[in-house]
């Protein structure tokens, strides 16, 4: 049981790890010490580089155990790695310096190596700094800037002294190698910088197809303004405002406006937003058309009674009456108002039953319960019905506090 | 729902140009207005507006807000630059503006340019005829929707009133309640039995509103319309 759990197990690292998880998570997958495997790996690494090898090719395939979290590493591998990069250039240029030009053609060819590793060790902190530890938050907000820096510090002294190294020298050998040498610095530093400059480049192609993006968008939304919206408005002035034909023109109009516009509006809907949604949502199902104004700014959530109170009635409105019905929302800094008026038969609120609880129970019993008032009424002149709701605002903060 | 008065009409019908820069809209409305009003002109841009307007003379320019022109002012709609440059010429044409924006920077643009009314191009004709006979007749019309905006950018809902009557910046309580039934559906003459007064005092109360809309320098007309895109 033990034993087929272990041959099934993959080998993963650990997300929290010194630098790259590859010796704990093979010292946890053998069962072995850590520091057995860490010094297995250096004593492989003798043996022209196998260990490194394996090493890299561990931490290339090993994936990390499952889990959400960012792997955090306790090593300052940027550091470290500029600290051999420095461990290897230094002593060249010292060298260069110190012992005489005839030497030093022959120290080119000797320090080739070191410096080749110095040069590849900056490289490689600038791209870990860049890469790896990016986003970590215990290396410090500019670790990747000072990194970088260090390492082209590094670089560009090395670029110097092989520069100075190429004007004393005489044999041909020595000043071709010199200027390899310098060569590689150069590269080396346009490599620490390469990471910035495509994550740049990269920004600007985005930032430059978002522009365009949003350009054909408006030029799409001027056409569409120009010419559907125009057909829509057509359709329902020949068709009749209640129609089914108006009433689908109506509701794509809508969508096409939500969309054209779209983020111009704020996110959390508010009582008119609400209002003005739900008037949408009707008029796809009923003959009827709801003409929405606001006044002030809404302060009311949709959540809230009013709102409830409000929709009741638009739902009155639209199942009774139809046609054209007025919402008309005013937000003072007193109370929230809203006024649903439409154009039907109307009807006395004395002749509906008592067991018919629809308006008396759902708009003006939830306006009364909820601290407001609400009154249904015919409309002016007699004709149709009009519903007043009123909900004070310090009594409607509260109730929104507490829903 | 564009409401107007019960004003007798002239025996004459009404002349009216008709600028809108899509023939199939134009031609829809033509077939859709009442027999009293008839078309003696049609525009489909800035510069033929401006030219058939002056020409014939209409009573009412029933007037796109968005058309086309050439080197139309930044900031300003090819309605609004028609009147600019159309009303000083023909002092007796009164202009009516249709929109299909409902944005109210646009609208208010083409209403403080000197329209004297504003409808969406969705209304019936029916509508849009009541409006033109009301537009000639020398009333302003207004929608719902543009009353609820002028409550708003005078600040009525905050409880900002004129104490003087000449006072462009704010309106008086009485102008406050007559636009608050405009803006909940109400036709001049429901606002009339409301407030129990003329339907003719309802209409003085409204064009007295236009002409602060039109002359009010008060900033909240610009800065709110900049701010909200719906009328």
């Amino acid at each position: 049981m033990e034993t087929s759990g272990v041959i099934e197990r993959r080998m993963t690292r650990p997300r929290e790890c010194v630098a790259t998880g590859v010796s704990a998570g093979l010292a946890a997958h053998l069962g072995w010490p850590v520091w057995i495997v860490r010094t297995a790996f250096i004593i492989a690494s003798l043996a022209a580089g196998a260990g490194l090898l394996l090493y890299l090719w561990l931490w290339a395939l090993t994936p990390w155990s499952p889990g959400d979290e960012r792997p955090s590493r306790s090593a300052p591998v940027a550091w470290m790695l500029i600290a051999l990069s420095a461990f290897c250039l230094v002593p060249v240029w010292l060298a260069q310096f110190t012992v005489s030009s005839d030497v030093v053609a022959e120290l080119v060819g000797t320090w080739f190596g070191p410096t080749l590793a110095g040069i590849g060790a900056a490289v490689a902190a600038g791209a870990w700094a860049t890469f790896i530890d990016r986003g970590e938050s215990i290396r410090g907000p500019r670790h990747e800037l000072t990194v970088r820096v260090v390492a082209t510090v590094l670089l560009a002294v090395t670029v110097l002294v092989f520069v100075a190294v190429l004007g004393q020298s005489g044999s041909r050998t020595s000043t071709f190698g010199a200027a390899f040498t310098a060569l590689a610095a150069l590269v080396g530093i346009a490599l620490v910088f390469a990471p910035t400059l495509i994550a740049q480049w990269r920004d600007l192609t985005a930032e430059r197809t978002r522009r365009i993006r949003e350009e054909e968008r408006s030029e799409i939304a001027a056409h569409l303004h120009d010419s559907v919206l125009q057909t829509l408005a057509l359709i329902q002035n020949r068709a009749g405002a209640t129609s089914e034909v108006a009433r689908i023109a109506r509701a794509q109009e809508r969508e096409l406006r939500d969309w054209l516009f779209a983020g111009d509006a704020p996110l959390d809907s508010d009582l008119a937003t609400d209002l003005r949604d739900y008037g949408g949502a009707l008029e796809i199902d009923y003959p009827v058309t709801f003409d929405v104004v606001v006044v002030g700014e809404s302060r009311e959530r949709a959540s809230g009674e009013l709102a409830a109170a409000a929709r009741e009635a638009m739902l009155n409105a639209a199942r009774h009456a139809g046609g054209e019905v007025s919402v008309y929302v005013e937000s003072s800094p007193a109370a929230a108002e809203v006024f649903v008026r439409d154009r039907g038969p109307g009807f006395a609120l004395a002749d509906v039953p008592g067991d018919r609880l629809g308006v008396r129970q759902s708009i003006i019993g939830r306006m009364r319960r909820a601290g407001g008032s609400g009154e249904v009424r015919p409309g002016a002149g007699g004709v149709g019905t009009e519903v007043r709701l009123r909900y004070p605002v310090e009594r409607s903060g509260s109730e929104n506090g507490r829903g | 729902m564009v409401e107007a008065s019960d004003r007798s009409i002239d025996d004459r019908a009404v002349r009216v140009v008709v600028v809108d820069d899509h023939s199939i809209f134009r031609s829809g409305l033509k077939a859709d207005l009442a027999d009293s009003i008839e078309v003696v002109g049609e525009a489909h841009d800035v510069e033929s507006a401006v030219q058939v307007v002056t020409d014939v003379a209409p009573d009412v320019v029933l007037l796109d807000v968005h058309l086309p022109g050439i080197a139309l002012p930044a900031g300003t709609t090819g309605g609004a630059e028609v009147i600019r440059r159309a009303a000083p010429l023909v002092p007796g044409t009164r202009f009516l503006a249709l929109s299909v924006s409902d944005k109210a920077e646009d609208v208010v643009g083409v209403i403080r340019a000197g329209a004297r009314g504003y409808i969406t191009k969705g209304s019936s004709g029916a509508d849009v005829s009541r409006a033109v006979h009301a537009v000639a007749g020398g009333d302003a019309v207004f929608s719902p929707k543009l009353a609820g905006f002028v409550l708003d950018a005078f600040g009525a809902a905050v409880g900002e009133t004129a104490s003087a009557s000449d006072e462009l910046d704010r309106l008086s309580a009485r102008e406050q309640e007559v636009m608050r039934l405009i803006a909940r559906g109400y036709a001049y003459k429901e606002v009339a039995a409301e407030l129990f007064i003329s339907t003719k005092t309802v209409e003085t109360h409204v064009s007295a509103v236009l002409r602060k809309l039109q002359l009010s320098s008060r900033h909240e007309l610009t800065a709110w319309a900049n701010a909200r895109r719906l009328l």
